[in-house]
């Protein structure tokens, strides 16, 4: 059993080709694992090329593609198989299951780690529901309707999680 | 933008680091408003308000003095293959028939496609090897367009694209290189192999599917989920080094073991563009790139890197068209083009 490069724990499954600062090629063996966490991906499926990739789903829509529909824009999987491009941002969550083995095919990962939206007009209209609400918790414990500031304490946690 | 005009952007001047290797770095950011479908599924009226909110976004950001926002009818024939000539839209962009709109610097450094495969694509070019820049001004465009406009973004996934290949940091960084000496000495397709090994992309001139012409080379990344945006960077840089010390070696070699070789084709090319009267648009190119071989190595003083740079550009059919002011037929232009030529190198 050849055990992992980098580990030296597991079993290597793997030959990544590592590129030094000289140019130089070299081969290390390494096991899954560790293969996921610095994103190597199988030489073989690298080659294929991302284009490859997404004009491959095409050759492979399964009957139950057309069933599963994206909740927002209606695009069914299969159309996406066909086309290769998604309807909406909502086809994400729609269709998360299934496109997380195509992503990690593609990047050899599936969790973004760079740059995050701000959300500036949303962090905006948060800050806004926050205030309002707050003025409406004001107001009920100065009514005394206790009641209704126990449900507005709720939300304004909701909201400032948000 | 001045159509009429023989000036070439300003990524193309020559003046960045490395420019005897490298032409330019491009910074590509994809993004999407999260309340619109993507483009190839939006209705028409989602259209017209992407556009007018990208446009709105930009004049509040304080771009619009520095540029020009173009809608459908300036990107119809010829401007729009003048644009796709010139890097600053792609051929897919041009060709749609949907509401669209380009924005372009001045110094057509920056631009930014309105209605593209995803809502807004925008880049920024700069000469030579010169991610910071081209990163630190994309990132500072991003950041004001994100004040007035709402990504679709997951925490997850990062920014959502159309098509997953774009999907997490929605970043192409690229390098447009030069490399006639690798090619040459035969040591191209060892050098290339190592940048794909490693998961870059290595392409011609125009992109995707396009062919290398004159030995110019794109290298870019082909991930864009997992890694960030600066370690996506930092891997082209480290292997656009590479590259460069490769061939400057392979130039160096050259210039020792083969130099009436090299000069025969340097000045055989100068000699052609100099006398030619009919020059079709892809044996300019590569004339035009033995000269800027023999431009780098020194062989050749009577023009700079930036003027043969800027030919490169305005030999294309569509630029040569548009500087003349005329439209012509391919035998016309093939007769123009070298007359062009001819002025410009006979008397720089």
């Amino acid at each position: 059993m050849k055990l992992c490069d980098l580990c030296a724990q597991t079993e290597a499954t793997m030959k990544v080709s590592q590129l030094d600062k000289d140019g130089k090629v070299t081969e290390i063996a390494v096991c899954a694992d560790c293969a996921r966490q610095r994103g190597f991906t199988e030489v073989e499926k690298l080659k294929a090329g991302v284009a490859e990739i997404i004009a491959e789903l095409k050759t492979r829509v399964d009957e139950g593609d057309s069933k599963l529909v994206c909740r927002n824009c209606g695009m069914s999987y299969a159309e996406f198989k066909r086309q290769g491009r998604l309807g909406c941002a909502e086809c994400y969550v729609s269709f998360h299951d299934e496109l997380l083995p195509l992503i990690r095919r593609i990047h050899g990962a599936v969790q973004h780690v760079g740059r995050t939206a701000s959300g500036g007009r949303k962090q905006a209209q948060v800050k806004m529901n926050v205030q309002k609400i707050r003025e409406a918790l004001t107001g009920a414990i100065q009514a005394e309707d206790y009641e209704k500031a126990a449900a507005l304490r709720d939300q304004l946690k909701q909201a400032e999680t948000e | 933008m001045k159509l009429a005009s023989d000036v070439v952007g300003k990524w193309l001047s020559a003046t960045g680091p490395e420019a005897d290797v490298v032409v330019s770095t491009r910074v590509r950011l994809a993004r999407n408003l999260s309340d619109v479908p993507f483009t190839h599924r939006a209705r028409p009226s989602d259209h017209e308000r992407t556009v007018e909110g990208v446009r709105w976004a930009l004049s509040d950001a304080g771009y619009m003095t520095q540029g020009q926002f173009l809608d459908n009818e300036q990107l119809s024939e010829p401007h729009g293959q003048y644009l796709v000539e010139r890097h600053l839209a792609s051929p897919d962009f041009v060709a749609s028939k949907a509401k669209r709109g380009l924005y372009v610097s001045k110094d057509e450094t920056v631009s930014l496609m309105v209605n593209e495969e995803d809502h807004l694509r925008f880049q920024v070019m700069a000469s030579g090897l010169d991610f910071p820049e081209a990163f630190t001004a994309a990132a500072a465009l991003d950041e004001k367009l994100e004040t007035q406009l709402q990504y679709a973004f997951s925490t997850e996934f990062g920014f959502l694209t159309a098509c997953p290949t774009n999907l997490g940091t929605g970043m192409r960084a690229s390098v447009l290189v030069h490399l006639p000496a690798l090619v040459i000495t035969r040591e191209i397709e060892k050098v290339l192999r190592g940048a794909m090994h490693i998961g870059l992309a290595v392409r011609g001139l125009y992109g995707e599917g396009t062919e290398t012409k004159g030995n110019f080379f794109q290298i870019s990344n082909q991930k864009t989920v997992g890694q960030t945006e600066w370690e996506i960077i930092e891997t082209i840089a480290d292997i656009s080094r590479q590259v460069i010390q490769y061939e400057r070696k392979a130039r160096e070699y050259l210039m020792n073991k083969l130099r009436v070789e090299v000069e025969d084709k340097v000045f055989r090319s100068f000699g052609l563009l100099r006398t030619a009267r009919v020059l079709s648009s892809d044996e300019a190119i590569n004339l035009i790139a033995n000269l800027r071989l023999g431009v780098a190595l020194g062989l050749v003083n009577e023009i700079n890197l930036a003027e043969v740079t800027r030919l490169l550009i305005l030999v294309r059919p569509a630029n040569l068209q548009v500087m003349l002011g005329e439209t012509l037929t391919a035998a016309e232009r093939d007769e123009r083009r070298a007359t062009f030529v001819r002025e410009t190198l006979v008397h720089p």
